[in-house]
């Protein structure tokens, strides 16, 4: 098979994950140096696929083979589609032409499994190696970790990626247990253990070597790296009965427990030839979009997921969480910007976390004056029953919150659009 | 502050670029002339005929006993002024140097809130700057080298058309990207050329420079088969990263600016792939080209494709 006929199926396979960033790695130049490749923290999107998604790195599948037969997956054992597999020289061959075109800044490779999960994971860990070996490549590498694999693979893993996912795919036992019976909740757990050990005691290193060179005035780093980007999961959304509650109530606790960098929330694609008991139409895409931004307010924004959804659930598709959070809370409004905690500003709708900054700083400068939020733009017709200013008070601060809520939905009765 | 003389004869200044606006600003400031008794002329606005005149202070004014206390700006305000001005202005803008100058002069005089994003005159610096960043950050996106090898080997070469003055920003970003490769970056103002270990600019852009990678920039579709058939490539991966069952035209052109495809090798595709995916094919996910292959479902039980057929056991959990 020709390589572009593998790259469009393996493409194609591999567009399920929503993973594309390539942001959190260390600064690295090539500047000077043999080799190809820079990072600097700051993710690039280099294109823009029609669905809006950005397209950041190659993202493709070492093969699309596998001996599981995860119901909602496309590659399934059981699913008719067209199977391919490159080979590791092929992968490095097609991230390292891209790169030197700026299409991509790094590569994203995952894989059915073959074989056994060790094999698979040495086969990935192979194209890390030969990148960053061989080629000395310095661009972004995402490995998909296989959670059955020998952990001693993921260290080998960690050291060439700058990332690594295990997806958890579906967030409840009862779920995976009908939609992938081979998959185990307990054997990703382990796996995500064993990666944030790896990530924990690079950092102490590297806190370590930072102290000691400060004392030696050797600036040289020791510390082997463990993916530095840190590590994230997926979670499919709509594939069956979970509701918001339960999904963000087990995304706080991945960040709580195995210090994830991201969760990504995928809204289930219809697949060809549907397995029995799978839903036959994908669920709104503005699902998915409020679970982002109520996972944006539990990682940024110190809410909890039970502060979003105290009961099960789930999340309002008409307005967006941190309004629906004021709603249901009038007693803590109106907050006074010129003398409340950075913290509860952050919880006014309408006002984002660059702009509490910037009023912080600007009331030790000067007293916070209404057409301030103008100059900031911050979103005036949100937040004006929320805040008072020096000049300030909003009238319908008494008015009660479900014809305050009409009011603030009724300009955009069809927000059922995409973000 | 208020020990600084304030001197209102007028006069008039010039300045091409941020360092001699800052050499002008500095020696103004000392003489206290207040921003509203200056004219700047910026060798960048077309509406300026700059080049019939001196490039100094008219009425300079030195005359007067500069003032001897040194001028402070904190770090941040600095980079604040050196990068709104890389902003370019449009004719309904407030131009650049009077802009920088009356804030430098509120600064200078003790008033922190003229550099703050919620002051008249911060708020016009932030937006400018942040305008900039985007830019910068386009360019290090959304600009494609193609491979145009000499007798020397790999070489690459860009075309990409900034919309403010960001080409240095740009060409020190793939300086530390593309190490040992050598490149030519073309704008229609300035260019940049990389030749492994040392960076070197142009400005204008040289003709040749710019004719050749115009040229490599306009070819699209078939034509990138023949010249760098990696861009045929990427295009097969465009088309197939693409999940037509979330189709968001708007969230596409929000963060890839149409006036970008032109010179994008997948930019050409967009408008089929978006007719194509609303027109039926966007119920599923899988793009259609790989769904009319053959198919191949894998036996159950059936370890490798690959022909090893190693642990009966151990895979159904492995
Ligand atoms: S193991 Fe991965 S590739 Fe294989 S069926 Fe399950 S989700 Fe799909």
């Amino acid at each position: 098979m020709e390589l572009i006929d593998k790259l469009s199926i393996l493409a194609d396979a591999a567009k399920y994950d929503a993973s594309c960033a390539s942001s959190g790695a260390p600064k690295r130049s090539s500047r000077g140096k043999e080799g190809l490749g820079s990072s600097n923290g700051m993710g690039i999107c280099h294109s823009f696929t029609p669905d809006g998604r950005c397209v950041s790195l190659l993202k493709v599948l070492l093969t699309n083979f596998c001996l599981f037969d995860c119901q909602y997956c496309v590659n399934r054992r059981s699913s008719n589609v067209p199977r391919a597999r490159f080979t590791p020289e092929e992968v490095v061959r097609l991230t390292l032409s891209f790169y030197r075109r700026n299409t991509i800044s790094g590569l994203f490779l995952s894989s059915g499994i073959i074989r056994s999960s060790d094999y698979t994971m040495e086969q990935m860990i192979q194209v890390a190696k030969l990148l960053r070996e061989t080629h000395q490549f310095r661009g972004y590498i995402h490995l998909k970790a296989i959670p059955e694999a020998d952990p001693k693979l993921l260290e080998e893993a960690g050291r060439y990626a700058d990332r690594l996912s295990a997806n958890i795919e579906l967030p409840t036992l009862t779920s995976l247990k009908t939609l992938a019976p081979e998959k185990e909740l307990g054997t990703i757990h382990a796996a995500m253990g064993h990666m944030r050990q790896g990530i924990d005691a690079a950092n102490d290193d590297a806190r370590q070597d930072a102290r000691q060179s400060v004392r030696s005035g050797n600036s040289k780093r020791q510390a082997p790296r463990y993916a530095p980007g840190g590590q994230s999961t997926q979670m499919i959304v709509g594939a069956d009965a979970t509701d918001d509650r339960t999904i963000l109530k087990s995304a706080q606790r991945l960040y709580r427990d195995f210090r994830l960098k991201r969760v990504y929330y995928s809204a289930f694609s219809p697949i060809p030839e549907r397995p029995a008991g799978l839903p036959q139409a994908a669920p709104p895409l503005l699902r998915e979009h409020r679970l982002y931004q109520a996972d944006f307010l539990i990682r940024s924004y110190g809410f909890q997921a039970e502060e979003l959804l105290n009961a099960p659930g789930n999340l309002d598709l008409e307005i967006d969480p941190k309004l629906a959070w004021a709603l249901a809370h009038r007693d803590d409004f109106p907050v006074d910007l010129n003398r409340a905690e950075p913290a509860m500003i952050a919880r006014v709708p309408g006002i984002g976390l660059r702009s509490v900054q910037r009023l912080v700083d600007l009331r030790r400068l000067r007293r916070i004056r209404y057409l301030d939020l103008v100059a900031l733009r911050c979103r005036l017709d949100t937040l004006r029953p929320f805040v008072i200013t020096q000049d300030y008070r909003p009238t319908d601060a008494c008015q009660d919150s479900t014809r305050l809520r009409q009011s603030l939905t009724a300009p955009q009765p069809a927000q059922m659009a995409l973000w | 502050m208020r020990s600084a003389p304030i001197s209102s004869a007028p006069c008039v200044a010039w300045a091409n670029d941020f360092d001699e606006w800052r050499e002008q600003a500095r020696r103004l400031l000392q003489a206290g002339t207040p921003p509203a008794s200056v004219t700047w002329h910026d060798g960048n606005d077309s509406h300026d005929d700059l080049f019939s005149s001196p490039r100094a202070l008219e009425n300079p004014p030195s005359s007067r006993k500069p003032s001897s206390t040194p001028i402070r700006i904190g770090r941040d305000q600095l980079t604040l002024l050196r990068n709104a001005a890389r902003y370019r202005t449009q004719d309904y803008d407030q131009p650049r140097w009077p802009l920088l100058y009356q804030v430098l002069w509120r600064l200078a005089r003790g008033d922190a809130a003229a550099a703050h994003a919620a002051d008249a005159d911060g708020r016009v610096l932030h937006q400018r700057w942040h305008a900039v960043k985007r830019e910068a950050h386009h360019m290090h996106a959304f600009l494609r080298f193609h491979r145009r090898d000499d007798a020397l080997g790999e070489r690459y070469i860009a075309w990409f058309e900034p919309a403010h003055d960001v080409l240095d920003l740009g060409a020190e970003h793939f300086a530390d990207r593309m190490g040992g490769s050598r490149w030519i970056i073309a704008t229609p103002q300035g260019g940049a050329s990389w030749n492994g270990s040392v960076l070197d600019y142009r400005d204008p852009c040289p003709a040749t420079w710019a004719s050749e990678a115009r040229t490599a920039a306009a070819r699209t579709s078939a034509s990138h088969t023949r010249v760098d058939d990696d861009h045929a490539l990427w295009r097969t991966y465009f088309v197939s990263t693409f999940n037509p069952a979330r189709l968001n035209h708007k969230v596409m052109t929000q963060h890839m600016p149409q006036r970008f495809w032109r010179h994008l090798s997948e930019g050409d595709l967009i408008p089929a792939m978006e007719a194509k995916a609303r027109h039926g094919g966007q119920r599923l996910a899988q793009e259609s080209s790989v769904g009319q292959r053959r198919g191949k479902a894998l036996p159950p039980r059936r370890e490798a494709q690959d022909g090893a057929r190693d642990q009966a056991q151990g895979v159904a959990k492995s």
